[in-house]
């Protein structure tokens, strides 16, 4: 639970479809962006060579391929995949890296621009729920090793 | 109507303060029930803290909805990732009572719980559903008639559709009948439901993300569009921001960008600078002006008909 994970059948009708290539707008628009190498390869056993290939970040989460598929199981499905294990051993392109610590510690990806609120003659910002953001991820971490309460429900 | 708060997000907040502004004066202007509350974080943005911890993706969504759900207020936002995100999270959780208990075996140790209940709508669809087109007529002081403009809908204004609900994800119909109804023309064109590719900058993909961008500016600019009207701070920052890099480098698109609300506030006769609109890198002086003058020509051709249907030409 709260971890990713792939459906092999549909993955495998996904391998002998293809349809979605013509309307994925990083197939069309993107040289060597191909989903359908990366669902070959998985089904393969050999996932392992796109982990730290650029290509699996180029997915722009468009949903298209979801819409389009007659699975309603889509493209995308093992693009995240792949980025969720790339991002376990640590390989995310620098962007990724520097957006994620910022959110671990602000719960944000940026702050309110103040003084260009007071120009617009906007309210003062709302405070944010960072201290209960912490407490919750704190909690997220104990129950993954194993040590703290809540356990997992099934 | 029911109360609600609004989502504004990180991106509007810290970049874009002036889409806030124009968001506050029309939802002012409709004396429409919003709140602002304490408590909300990043949505999460799903295309960075999913990829990297689906768990913390999953309980930051369901803490920011379990706020709303608890005060009984729905929540509107005008950024579309925000919605989608949060949707797709409470459609999960809503269709999956073991994790939505293990999901809320967490936020009861802060005192929170998530039960889905609460409306979660884009700005866009809200005015279409909520607000409604006639309503919205009545209050038009000057229309857009003879302006054509070209609608980004943005993918997550409308997918994933079994989350968000609220529009055909491959041929939405509502954003266009808003702009209509404002008296614009909204064209069709190829690349109308092409992502903006802004994706691509966040990955160190910069010039990735500008050929994302030129595939549409240069549509849009053999079309002669007058504006290219959005509702999504991401596809903003990629059409306006990009659009500017690209024209310091010498190729010129001159599509001004607009925000929704802006729109709306133009025509419920607010100005460009009261509605933040000076704030763009594009300029949208040529929008306003081409506004101005087709106004100008429209009412003057008004009494041009009212000459023919005088007695003395009819008779
Ligand atoms: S979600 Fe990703 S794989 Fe699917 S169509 Fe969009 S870019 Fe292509
Ligand atoms: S995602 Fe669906 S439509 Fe696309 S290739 Fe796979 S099975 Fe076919």
């Amino acid at each position: 639970m709260l971890e990713a994970t792939l459906n092999f059948k549909l993955l495998e009708m996904c391998s002998k479809c293809g349809a979605c290539f013509d309307i994925c707008p990083s197939c069309m628009h993107i040289p060597g962006y191909d989903p359908r190498e990366v669902i070959k390869d998985i089904l393969n056993g050999r996932h392992e060579r796109w982990l730290d290939s650029g290509h699996i970040w180029e997915c722009l989460e468009c949903h298209q391929c979801l819409e389009m598929c007659y699975q309603h199981y889509g493209f995308e499905n093992a693009m995240t995949s792949m980025r969720m294990l790339a991002s376990k051993k640590g390989i995310y392109p620098a962007q990724v890296k520097r957006g994620w610590e910022m959110f671990v510690k602000t719960s944000r990806l940026g702050e309110p621009a103040l003084p260009a609120r007071k120009k617009l003659g906007l309210p003062e910002p709302k405070a944010s729920g960072v201290d209960e953001f912490r407490k919750l991820y704190e909690l997220l971490k104990q129950s993954r090793e194993g040590g703290g309460s809540p356990t997992e429900a099934d | 109507m029911k109360e609600f708060a609004v989502f504004w997000g990180c991106t509007i907040q810290t970049r874009f303060p002036f889409i806030e502004k124009s968001t506050r004066t029309v939802l002012d202007a409709f004396k429409l029930p919003y709140r602002d509350i304490d408590g909300f974080t990043c949505c999460p943005e799903k295309s960075l803290v999913n990829n990297v911890d689906r768990g913390a993706f999953v309980v930051t969504a369901a803490r920011n909805v379990s706020l709303v759900d608890e005060l009984g207020y729905d929540l509107v936002s005008p950024c579309t990732g925000c919605v989608s995100n949060l949707a797709t999270v409470r459609s999960e959780l809503n269709a999956n009572p073991g994790e939505k208990a293990h999901v809320n075996s967490f936020l009861k140790e802060i005192g929170r719980e998530f039960t889905g209940e609460a409306g979660l709508r884009h700005l866009v669809p809200f005015f279409h559903d909520a607000v409604g087109i006639s309503r919205i007529k009545q209050k038009i002081k000057k229309d857009f008639s003879g302006m054509r403009v070209a609608i980004h809908y943005g993918c997550h204004m409308i997918r994933p559709s079994h989350a968000l609900k609220n529009d055909d994800p491959l041929n939405p119909k509502k954003f266009d009948n808003l702009i209509r109804a404002l008296g614009a023309e909204s064209l069709e064109f190829n690349t109308k439901l092409m992502c903006c590719g802004q994706g691509l900058d966040r990955i160190d993909r910069h010039e990735n993300a500008l050929h994302f961008a030129r595939i549409k500016l240069k549509e849009l600019k053999s079309m002669g569009a007058d504006a290219l009207i959005l509702c999504c701070p991401s596809c903003f920052l990629q059409f306006d921001n990009n659009q500017f890099l690209m024209e310091k480098e010498g190729e010129k698109f001159g599509v001004p960008v607009i925000y929704f609300t802006e729109l709306l506030g133009l025509a419920l006769g607010y100005s460009p600078e009261e509605l933040g609109m000076t704030s763009h890198r594009v300029d949208c002086g040529p929008f306003v002006k081409k506004w101005e003058a087709v106004t100008t020509a429209l009412s003057r051709g008004v009494d041009m008909e009212e000459g023919l249907r005088a007695p003395v030409v009819i008779g």
